[in-house]
């Protein structure tokens, strides 16, 4: 066992959680109107990236969060901040958000669990959940698709398409790419700064001889063994983690969501300052999960990260390395919510029993696609004992010749 | 558990396996062996459960220089394996022991 040498200086406790106040202050819950002509028809057009006005064609963006929260230099991050938008959910805070319309005076209720805006059944204005909620529904930024939905189909198809010879018959059946939705997953974007420490053994070969002889011949190796110690200060920039605990579980026997991880990283660096209207068409997933529950989260990827760092300071070490400790201090994080945008195909399958929703993914900014295509074992498993028989027999024909 | 299924009727019985270490015997495994390959490779494939984001390469990550230490502690000699036991150096995402 080896050991790491004692922690540096010690940690002083942390201050308060300072805040970082993201509310878009010029919103409120309820009617907002196009700033040319006054309706309430808006929506993204995600060709362009712009909230577009249906009466007028008036097109414009809300500020990118960049450029009105103050970034600071992440070699400086001490301490941790919270946005507003990524405060603790309220545990008595419901889902159900009401408004009073301002074109009517009528109250109509909003479900956040999966939408943020509604039309007034009296008036037909639209109305938009824009104030931050304590249930964790308005985050403090967004980020547009800027995949359309046409896009978003045909990658779907071509990814299905190259699934095909093997996939479940009642998947083929069904498939309806046009059914792909577009939704705004909730995820904390992080910025940390932090030191790791891990060591462990690595060895160095000096040797290498055969003994024995004909078919008894066995490879024997000598080999220096050296204790290894490695240390890194590293930044880590817009490191993104899910913020909903079911999209979060990624037990890939149970679920597919490890393929809508699989389609990150966002460029989150180009999210916009919260406006519903950007999720109008689309519907949204609710956050979950605080700060404190992702912490786990977070320090695992950045122990991940170091390990990563590290690793090519050990080129020397022929035979490889066995890391046996490792130790993480984490200076500085600041945390935002977000909602990211993912066209989803989802597929419900069910094998002896047991029903699984197969996603396939297609990052609503990058296009990258990623998903899970039920198999026909019986298929599988002829195509495999086809090529079984061939080897064995080409393997049996060789050894009666030789 | 589908590829025990698959290479179980195939496979000599245990006790020919340990009574034999001719390559010749050995390569008659190359048939179900190729099979469960194909099978897991394909399924694969098709299911993806590998797959995750590799936030160690894919996120903006500013490192100062690695600093650490080596120092030689001992030696192995005429051991049959080729690697270090229980190599994990490249295995970022498994855990070992953590210190306070």
């Amino acid at each position: 066992m080896t050991t790491l040498p004692p922690p540096g200086e010690p940690r002083p406790l942390p201050p308060p959680p300072p805040t970082i106040d993201t509310e878009n202050k010029r919103l409120d819950h309820g009617v907002n109107r196009c700033p040319k002509c006054g309706s309430t028809e808006i929506q993204l057009r995600p060709s362009v990236g712009m909230l577009v006005c249906l009466f007028c064609r008036h097109e414009w963006t809300e500020a990118r969060l960049d450029e009105t929260v103050a970034n600071g230099d992440l070699s400086a991050l001490q301490g941790t901040t919270v946005a507003s938008g990524a405060a603790d959910i309220d545990t008595g805070a419901g889902t159900l958000v009401t408004m009073k319309c301002a074109g009517c005076g009528a109250e109509v209720v909003v479900n956040t669990a999966g939408q943020m805006s509604a039309r007034c059944h009296w008036c037909r204005h639209v109305l938009t959940v824009n104030e931050q909620v304590p249930n964790g529904a308005v985050p403090d930024a967004v980020l547009p698709f800027s995949i359309t939905h046409a896009d978003a189909l045909a990658k779907i198809t071509a990814f299905a398409a190259k699934r095909r010879m093997f996939a479940n018959r009642a998947f083929l059946r069904e498939f309806r790419p046009e059914n792909v939705v577009g939704v705004y997953l909730p995820y904390m974007v992080i910025d940390s700064r932090a030191s790791a420490d891990v060591s462990g053994f690595g060895e160095i070969e000096t040797r290498r001889y055969t003994r024995g002889t004909g078919n008894n011949k066995v490879t024997y190796y000598d080999a220096d063994v050296y204790q290894v110690h490695r240390h890194v200060d590293f930044t880590v920039d817009d490191l993104t983690i899910e913020a909903s605990a079911e999209r979060a579980d990624q037990n890939t026997s149970v679920n597919t969501n490890n393929v809508i991880n699989t389609i990150l990283p966002f460029d989150t660096e180009n999210a916009v300052k919260w406006n519903a209207s950007y999720l109008t068409g689309f519907t949204s997933e609710k956050r979950d999960q605080d700060v404190s529950h992702l912490v786990p989260a977070l320090e695992h990827q950045l122990l991940s990260i170091a390990r990563s760092e590290v690793a090519p300071s050990l080129g020397a070490y022929d035979r490889g390395v066995r890391w046996e400790q490792e130790r993480l201090a984490v200076h500085g994080t600041r945390w935002l919510a977000m909602y990211l945008p993912v066209w989803l195909y989802s597929y419900h399958h069910v094998e002896r029993g047991k029903g699984m929703v197969h996603y396939i993914a297609v990052n609503g900014r990058t296009g990258e696609v990623m998903g899970s295509v039920p198999v026909s074992h019986a298929r599988l498993l002829v195509a495999a004992l086809a090529v079984g028989t061939v080897v064995e027999a080409i393997v049996i024909a060789f050894l009666a010749a030789s | 558990m589908l590829t025990t299924i698959l290479t179980a009727p195939v496979l000599p019985a245990p006790g020919v396996i340990a009574a034999s270490q001719s390559n010749g015997e050995l390569f008659l495994l190359a048939g179900p062996g190729g099979a469960a390959l194909l099978y897991f490779t394909l399924w694969r494939y098709y299911r993806n459960t590998d797959k995750s984001h590799s936030f160690e390469r894919e996120t903006r990550i500013q490192a100062q220089p690695i600093t650490g230490g080596d120092g030689k502690v001992s030696e192995v000699t005429g051991t049959r394996s080729k690697r270090i036991d229980g190599e994990n150096g490249a295995d970022h995402r498994e855990r070992v022991q953590r210190l306070p």
